[in-house]
């Protein structure tokens, strides 16, 4: 009931357009032509034809069609699959693939090295790997088990006896206590409430944390006690498993009677009762077939831009790779030669690869030899330390940085996937929905219409911006006669405390706020007085009306399935107050087709009402005629409040004649129990009683916007990120919300391509489809280009001018068109802001991926409803906020945050420190495996291109992932060039991710030429100066010590690089640094002590007596880094980059706490240190370092395991669920 | 229900007494990124100065080093063409192979400086790729330790002989070096102490007391030297020196050591035999006589490039220097930032 309401309300004063291409249904995502992966939560997957047929309360019966079970299992392997699909799972990866290739052919006898140099750190990578696999499996596995021994009460013959959720089966009949979770998909049949309903919630599924009514069969209300359910035998015809959450159809056959069920006897799977005793059940959809298992899939991860380029970057390394390969094979072909005798070339024996007699294939061999030999080139554990990087830093900072925490909301940033991490610091585009992500949706009832009457004095934000502009002065202020509370912010005393009787027209006024008291959803939760009520709505719209009707003197305080009570007071007389009921007949419910929701009531006299609201558009269709005065001067209100920014909806109502309503009703319970198409036919019965309406006026919602949002968006204007606002809103409450958060401003140049003028509208008077479309096309196509020539015209004559493009959902869909598309994407790459307006779902995702496609722009989406699910999808950053209403956005997004805001320090800090981190750690990691491949590659020459090794097996294979590993990694976690407030301080330092600064092939260039001088400043220093002896015995160097020499030189100059690189050096710095280098040492003493077959023998004790080895490890490091350092002092001195300036106008500055100003709620008496744990104190405790990047299994689970002292892992769902607990639990 | 703790709106801090306060705040500088750091910014007087430091580093060192290696006297001779008699200069292969002529040769040595005892005596090598792959894995380790038992068949062609494994066995041993020296001053031979060539990690540990020569040098090809069967290998030095394998293809071993001082002028007589094939491949054999010093042998390339690095580090320090004083990058000058301010 609640999916899609936001979609109506969005739709608002609609008046006179056309609803039905610009707002097609939210409740759904759409999917985009190229879907980039897929949500199921709420996607109907294709029936099973036929139906099953279950009997409840009879094992025997069921045995014969053999249900699955309901014990589930989450886990991706088993002990016998785990290593072959574990494996096979890491061979996908290209690298792992590459490695293992050449760990197969190093056992061959081509290869020049040892097995050891490549199976060592492809295992270790795989180990570590695999390892993490395997922990992930096993929780989930202590998770499945901890679920499925979750005991459970079923009836076995007279009685409720104690069994696990792994032994329910089809068709049994179990008891759930209050706060109990459902074991399986159930059909309501009894409960201890009276009526036969209980409360239900359904955090687990979509996040709504609000209570949900569902109401059993009257024919099964008594099965209640264990004696009275034993004797039910039902039999249960109904459809096959699906995955919909939403739709039910079924039958009850019992005792010979049929009876239609619906989604309302359904209990789901992993919803929790709430306020009821206990509830009476039959199984229906066991374990793997119940509809939340069925809606659990993992979701394709995006890839970021960056990674696609290193995939670039790496296929250049294989380029390079084979090259040099041929190189060395061609020279071994050409060298190979009887002469050198001591090689023994006339060996009968000799294998091929020496064969002088062919030289072809000596080459050929070689290219094998060559490739296992500098297979290093491709740094192996470049993805490993990049995926453990960006963990960290989505899992340890971005989730839990305070300054991304909402307090109000206790809730955290949260990193869903941590692939995209260094894309936020590229983002040049934003994509934004308004409401409820510009908006707070906190909906505050503002103003409303009476039969032509306008009350309520307040003006709102948005007003206050318009008159600016226009240079008259409005008082702001509150007057003494609002009244303020949650959901309600109205000021005219005309119609409080009963003074509305006193109005022109005190009828409508009644039937206006019995409208507003009766005709919702809304579930009163708490104690039943006025001030202490708490309204449980499916949209804070909803609740804001309840609201209202209570401070209107109709306070709605229970509902039972068919009554609503509502105390009434000042109805007749002052003082007088009446607990009225009404009887709820019929609820015609939302949906965004719909765009309105009805109920049919009876009061206590017997008058039959239908009382209907909903979007203006919809509810004028269906008036009866007459009250054209009304009529006329609401839509001028409607088009009043919707310019100043707020939400409306119509209220209308009819009386029902008995007789009428009896036809009909007939035909609703048909309707209502037929097995397909129900929804279908429900909303085709709706039509024939949602007719004749008399209109009671219209109410007005005040969304605000949220906190910082204006300041938010300039900041990152300033970083050179351009914001589209893609928006279901009319054309002047767009302009006027874009104006409010400062996207538009008056010296901007607007260009306004819309279709609401006077030509399209006669045209499409005369209601010729093809002409029209005719007609648009011809216009979109003629704006569009005198727009686009126009923008051309001003970007040449000034640079300062900046341009706003406002186009209309009708207008855009023709500019979509192939023909217009690229018009359309140059014009709006030119402007700094773009409004999108009455745009539905899927054109917000298609102008997603104009840009994303069309212009290779890195794009960002942000949303909060279903309906931004489609274009949160298709940007290649989409980003949730988790606050208000459903979860459907934060779990189809990437990032979730609370607050618009907290978007400057997602993309300005973490966003941009991530880009800069990870470009240093990839290109570093592409500067040390070079330089180590080169110094093998120089050596090469000298061994008659034979392809012998440089290094020893163990040296080289350590190289990646010991001697050289942790530096990067303290790189990736803890550079930052600027603090954080000055990245917020100056914004435009984000240009240089969007420029993509750090990781262009320039930069890679460079960094293959210092490769290049050091790998031969490393090796022929080193061969020069060995070539006599090194000490004052004259004892001579072999090949082993130059090798060793050349490698430990290496290691230091390698890892003192990467100090060069680094913005800032913290002790972790020094610790990994000089850690690395004293391993090197510590593994060297040991190996070249401890193996005395090996050629590297002694070879480091040796080196070390000598003076030699200490003069040439200070000169070689200083001569190979001071090209280096030369080149970057060059470059701060004469071409900074704009960090270095903030960095050199900021460097006398300590880094001031980050942490004040967020800890001042009654903490001003912490010290520092105090309020720094305060602060640490209340970010929500992880439950295990343990996240599902994927769905992996419904969230619920995570509850029992933490119970049964399991720590699960932290679901988006949990965050989600806690972002939106905060109402109930502050007591 | 509420399984993540909520809000927890009160005042005081929460305090974990089981975790150390170090810990605490390790833990909130990390997850917030502040950690302490210093945040070193090349400025000009860094740059300026961490050139100059370099200099003032490498100088001094560069000139001992250098120093030091001049003091250092050698004697270079190159003899494998001039030990070839005429007739058989046009056939140089032909007369080594020949085992019925005698390899005999005596050359004479002018020393320039005097020489300080000891006088390590090398001969060197080159284009002799002693670092190609088949050469450098033709050996066995666990057979130069252990013995015969452990001939390896990464010795082909010279693992068995005549159905016999050879001792020590692979192309390395194989191709031993033999020339030999003898020196002589004013008639009186000089002696040559070949002792304690080798380095002694490769004595003591890589060759067996226990293992002696054996089927060595029996096959139809002959490669080099012989050994002595009656000798272990843990002695015989000169297959010590050579099966330490050179890193590059042109290369100096240690022969011996002259253990008297030699005087400016003196001349030397060397007697060599020039029994090692080097003319099928065209390699070279030279004789070298040298002095060391803490540093070596005669290697000037330490030290100039020592002083290299130092004066360049110098320049660029005073370029810089220069560039600062004349037309000096105002430290703030926001001209250089890419936005307009």
């Amino acid at each position: 009931m609640k999916k899609g309401w936001k979609a109506m309300t969005g739709s608002r004063s609609k008046f006179g357009g056309r609803s039905g291409e610009s707002e097609d249904g939210g409740d759904r995502p759409l999917v985009d032509r190229h879907p980039s992966r897929t949500v199921t939560l709420g996607r109907v997957q294709p029936q099973a034809p036929g139906h099953r047929t279950i009997y409840c309360n009879d094992r025997e019966a069921n045995a014969i069609v053999r249900f699955k079970g309901n014990s589930i299992s989450t886990t991706k392997y088993n002990i016998l699959t785990f290593f072959p699909k574990g494996l096979f799972e890491q061979f996908r990866r290209v690298a792992n693939l590459y490695f293992l290739t050449i760990s197969i052919l190093s056992f061959t006898p081509v290869s020049p090295v040892s097995p050891i140099t490549n199976i060592v750190p492809l295992s270790m990578v795989l180990f570590a790997s695999l390892l993490k696999e395997a922990w992930e499996d096993w929780k989930r596995f202590l998770n499945d088990k901890t679920i499925n021994n979750t005991p459970i009460e079923v009836l076995i013959g007279q009685e409720w006896q104690n069994t696990t959720w792994k032994d329910l089966q089809v068709g049994d009949v179990v008891k759930i206590k209050q706060d109990g979770f459902f074991p399986a998909d159930l059909l309501f049949l009894a409960s201890t409430n009276a009526d036969g309903v209980c409360y239900i919630e359904t955090a687990n599924l979509d996040g709504e944390t609000n209570l949900k009514i569902r109401k059993a069969l009257e024919k099964t209300w008594d099965f209640v006690s264990p004696e009275k359910a034993s004797e039910f035998k039902g039999e249960l015809q109904c459809e096959q498993p699906n995955n919909s959450l939403y739709t039910f159809t079924g039958n009850l056959i019992d005792q010979k009677q049929t009876v239609p069920l619906s989604p309302n006897q359904i209990l789901l799977r992993g919803c929790s009762l709430r306020n009821t005793v206990y509830i009476v059940g039959a199984v229906v959809f066991t374990g793997h077939e119940s509809k939340v298992m069925m809606n659990s899939m993992n979701v394709p991860s995006k890839r970021s831009t960056l990674e696609r380029k290193l995939d670039k970057l790496i296929l250049t390394l294989f380029c390079v790779l084979f090259s040099m390969c041929l190189v060395g094979a061609i020279g071994s072909g050409v060298f190979l030669n009887k002469k050198f005798y001591f090689f023994g070339l006339w060996d009968p024996n000799l294998r091929p690869e020496f064969n002088p007699n062919n030289r072809f294939v000596v080459a050929l061999l070689n290219i094998l030899t060559l490739i296992t030999l500098y297979s290093p080139i491709i740094p192996i554990s470049l993805y490993v330390s990049v995926e453990g990087i960006k963990f960290f830093q989505s899992t340890k900072y971005i989730n839990n940085d305070l300054h991304m925490y909402h307090f109000e909301s206790n809730t955290p940033a949260l990193a869903r996937t941590s692939n995209l991490n260094e894309e936020l610091g590229q983002v040049e585009y934003i994509f934004s929905d308004k409401t409820g992500t510009l908006t707070r949706n906190l909906m505050e009832f503002f103003k409303c219409s009476i039969a032509g009457e306008v009350y309520g004095a307040g003006i709102t934000e948005i007003e206050i911006g318009v008159a600016k502009r226009s240079g008259v002065k409005l008082k702001e202020g509150i007057s003494s006669t609002a009244i303020r509370e949650k959901g309600f912010n109205f000021d005219d005393a005309r119609l409080m405390q009963g003074s509305w009787r006193n109005e022109p027209n005190p009828d409508m006024c009644k039937e206006f706020f019995r409208c507003l008291a009766i005709c919702h959803t809304v579930l009163p939760e708490g104690e039943e007085t006025p001030e202490k009520i708490q309204y449980q709505a499916a949209s804070p719209d909803e609740a804001a009306l309840v609201a209202a009707a209570k401070n209107f003197g109709f306070f709605f305080y229970r509902r039972t399935p068919t009554l609503i009570y509502v105390r009434e007071s000042h109805v007749e007389k002052m003082g007088k107050v009446e607990d009225v009921s009404y009887e709820i007949l019929n609820v015609l419910e939302f949906n965004s087709t719909r765009k309105r929701q009805s109920v049919v009531c009876r009061y206590s006299d017997g008058r039959l009402v239908l009382y209907c609201k909903g979007a203006d558009t919809v509810i004028y269709e269906r008036l009866a005629t007459g009250n054209n005065e009304i009529k006329k001067t609401t839509i001028e209100h409607l088009e009043h409040f919707g310019s100043a920014g707020l939400r409306t909806l119509c209220l209308a109502y009819r009386d029902l004649s008995s007789d009428t309503y009896d036809k009909w009703n007939e035909k609703f319970i048909q309707a209502k129990s037929s097995l397909r198409d129900r929804e279908k036919k429900l909303d085709e019965v709706a039509e024939l009683i949602e007719k004749d309406l008399i209109l009671i006026g219209c109410t007005a919602i005040e969304d605000k916007l949220q906190e910082g949002v204006p300041e938010c968006i300039e900041t990152l204007s300033k970083a050179g990120i351009k914001i589209w606002v893609l928006t279901g809103d009319k054309l002047e409450t767009a302009i006027n919300i874009a104006y409010a958060c400062r996207l538009i401003s008056n010296d901007m140049k607007q260009f306004i391509i819309s279709s609401e003028t006077d030509e399209i509208r006669e045209i499409e008077s005369r209601g010729d489809q093809v002409e029209i479309a005719r007609h648009m096309k011809l216009t979109v196509k003629h704006m569009l280009t005198k727009s686009h020539e126009e923008a051309l015209q001003h970007l040449q004559t000034s640079s300062e001018v900046k341009l706003a493009l406002v186009i209309d959902g009708k207008c855009l869909m023709y500019a979509l068109d192939p023909a217009l598309r690229v018009t359309l994407l140059n014009l709006s790459l030119n402007c700094t802001s773009v409004v999108c307006c009455r745009v539905s779902p899927l054109q917000k995702a298609q102008v997603t991926s104009l840009v994303k496609k069309g212009a290779k722009k890195i794009t960002l989406s942000i949303g909060d409803g279903a309906n931004d699910v489609s274009m949160i999808q298709a940007a290649h950053v989409g980003v949730g906020i988790s606050g208000q209403e459903g979860m459907q956005a934060v779990m189809a997004s990437d990032f979730a945050i609370a607050q618009f805001r907290f978007l400057t320090d997602l993309l300005l800090v973490h966003g941009r420190w991530s880009y800069i981190r990870i470009c240093k750690v990839v290109t570093y990691f592409f500067y040390k495996n070079l330089t180590l491949t080169l110094i093998q590659f120089w050596f090469t020459f000298q061994t008659g291109y034979s392809g012998q090794r440089f290094y020893d097996d163990w040296f080289q294979s350590l190289y990646n992932v010991i001697f050289t590993s942790v530096p990067v990694l303290v790189l990736g976690l803890f550079d930052k060039d600027v603090s954080a407030s000055l990245s917020k301080q100056y914004p435009q330092l984000y240009k240089e991710g969007i420029r993509n600064t750090f990781f262009k092939w320039r930069v890679v260039v460079a960094l293959a030429v210092f490769s290049v001088y050091q790998s031969l400043v490393i090796y022929k220093f080193v061969a020069i100066s060995s070539s006599t002896s090194v000490d004052s015995t004259g004892r001579m160097f072999g090949l082993w010590d130059v090798s060793t020499m050349a490698f430990n030189c290496l290691l230091v100059t390698v890892n003192l690089r990467l100090l060069l690189m680094c913005n800032t050096i913290t002790k972790w710095h020094h610790i990994s640094v000089g850690g690395s280098i004293l391993s090197w040492y510590i593994f060297s003493f040991i190996y070249s002590g401890a193996f005395v077959n090996k050629g590297i023998y002694g070879t480091v004790f040796t080196l070390m007596s000598t003076g030699y080895f200490y003069l040439t490890l200070l000169l070689i490091p200083i001569a190979a880094l001071s090209f280096d350092f030369l080149f970057l002092a060059i470059q701060r001195w004469f071409f900074p980059y704009d960090h270095q300036m903030v960095q050199e106008m900021h460097a006398n500055e300590t880094d001031i706490s980050s942490s004040i100003g967020l800890v001042e709620v009654g903490t001003t008496q912490l010290n520092p240190e105090e309020s720094r744990r305060f602060a640490m104190a209340r970010l929500p405790r992880e439950g295990s370092k343990h996240t599902g990047f994927a769905f992996d299994s419904p969230g619920y689970e995570s509850f029992f395991a933490s119970q049964a002292g399991v720590l699960a892992p932290l679901k988006a769902w949990d965050v989600a669920r806690r972002a939106s607990m905060r109402g109930r639990k502050k007591k | 229900m509420d399984i993540d703790g909520d809000a927890t709106v009160e005042v005081t801090p929460e305090v974990r007494p089981t975790r150390p306060r170090r810990y605490d705040k390790f833990m909130y500088d990390f997850t917030q990124q502040s950690l302490p750091s210093c945040k070193p910014v090349l400025t000009p007087v860094w740059v300026i100065s961490t050139f100059l430091l370099m200099g003032i580093i490498c100088i001094p060192i560069g000139f001992v080093s250098l120093s030091a290696s001049q003091s250092v006297v050698e004697i270079v001779d190159r003899y494998d063409i001039g030990c070839i008699p005429e007739t058989f200069r046009g056939n140089k292969v032909d007369y080594i192979k020949d085992g019925s002529i005698s390899k005999n040769c005596s050359r004479s040595i002018e020393v320039p400086k005097q020489m300080k005892a000891p006088i390590h005596i090398y001969y060197q090598l080159d284009n002799y790729y002693q670092n190609h792959r088949r050469y450098v894995k033709s050996r066995s380790d666990k057979q130069l330790l252990y013995g015969s038992k452990h001939t390896d068949t990464a010795c082909q062609p010279e693992e068995y002989s005549n159905g016999f494994p050879v001792v020590p066995c692979g192309l390395i041993a194989w191709s031993l070096f033999n020339d030999t020296y003898r020196f002589s001053r004013r008639a009186e031979e000089l002696k040559v102490n070949r002792k304690n060539i080798a380095w002694k990690s490769d004595r003591d540990h890589k060759f067996g007391k226990e293992v002696f020569p054996f089927n060595f040098q029996n096959g139809t090809l002959i490669g080099g030297g012989n050994l002595d069967p009656n000798i272990p290998l843990s002695d015989q030095e000169d297959l010590i020196v050579w099966m330490r394998t050179a890193a590059l293809s042109s290369f100096r071993k240690l022969y011996g050591r002259i253990e008297e001082d030699l005087e400016a002028g003196d001349i030397i007589e060397v007697h060599l035999s020039n029994n090692y094939n080097t003319y099928s491949f065209g390699g070279k054999k030279t004789l070298v006589l040298s002095t060391s010093s803490w540093i070596g042998g005669k290697n000037d390339f330490l030290g100039m490039a020592y002083i290299c690095i130092g004066s360049s580090s110098i320049v660029m320090s005073l370029i810089f220097l220069l560039i600062h004083l004349r037309t000096p990058r105002p430290y703030l000058d926001t001209s250089y930032l890419s936005w307009n301010w």
